[in-house]
């Protein structure tokens, strides 16, 4: 699954440090979902999401390989 | 069901690791202190009390809690426990293998509970700490 937190982040300038207090993982967790190696519970897609005031579908993207 | 009060698994907080650790060196100096005392010692009985200590020590480590226990670590736990049975099995179906090659039979006085119980919370750990590399190699 594709995601754009990085952009979203950037466009916000927020650091991941301060986006993961914001939705209650560790900055690791982050990490991970933005580089793609961890696919996140469909509770911590929308707290992400909510934490940029932005839809769901806007932030993820379902790949092929999916 | 993760609600679910009987299929909950309490950790243990972070300071408990420094106990662990304790158990690592433990049962070398035991069992050197032992050979001295008394140097007619069964090798096998010495093996067994290294096993059982580091199987105490690692699975210490399995059980306590990371800094931060969000969804991500919870996942890594649990892929770490099937992924060490799974390696348990095949580790063992290994050795069996070996054995009945070798002396004609799959049974083995090697094959202990403390042996088997350290090889499990080893590869737990093993596969726990691997994914935990490999979600913070090439940070962005």
């Amino acid at each position: 699954m594709k995601n754009t937190i990085k952009v979203e982040r950037a466009k916000k300038d927020m650091t991941q440090q301060v986006l993961a207090e914001r939705v209650q993982v560790s900055r690791q967790t982050i990490n991970s979902i933005e580089a793609g190696k961890y696919v996140p519970s469909t509770v911590l897609a929308m707290k992400i999401a909510r934490a940029f005031g932005v839809g769901l579908e806007e932030i993820f993207e379902l790949e092929e390989s999916d | 069901m993760g609600k679910n009060s009987i299929l909950n698994v309490p950790l243990l907080s972070p300071g408990w690791k420094k106990l662990a650790y304790v158990f690592f060196p433990l049962p070398v100096l035991l069992v050197i202190g032992m050979a001295l005392v008394n140097p007619a010692i069964d090798p096998n009985e010495t093996s067994q009390i290294i096993y059982g200590f580091w199987a105490i020590g690692f699975g210490i480590l399995n059980l306590t809690r990371e800094k931060v226990e969000d969804e991500m670590i919870k996942n890594f736990r649990q892929q770490a426990f099937q992924t060490g049975v799974y390696w348990l099995i095949w580790g063992l179906a290994a050795l069996m293998l070996i054995n009945f090659l070798s002396f004609d039979r799959v049974t083995s006085e090697i094959f202990t509970a403390y042996l088997v119980l350290f090889l499990l919370n080893a590869y737990i750990y093993g596969a726990f700490q691997y994914q935990k590399y490999m979600a913070e190699k090439d940070e962005n």
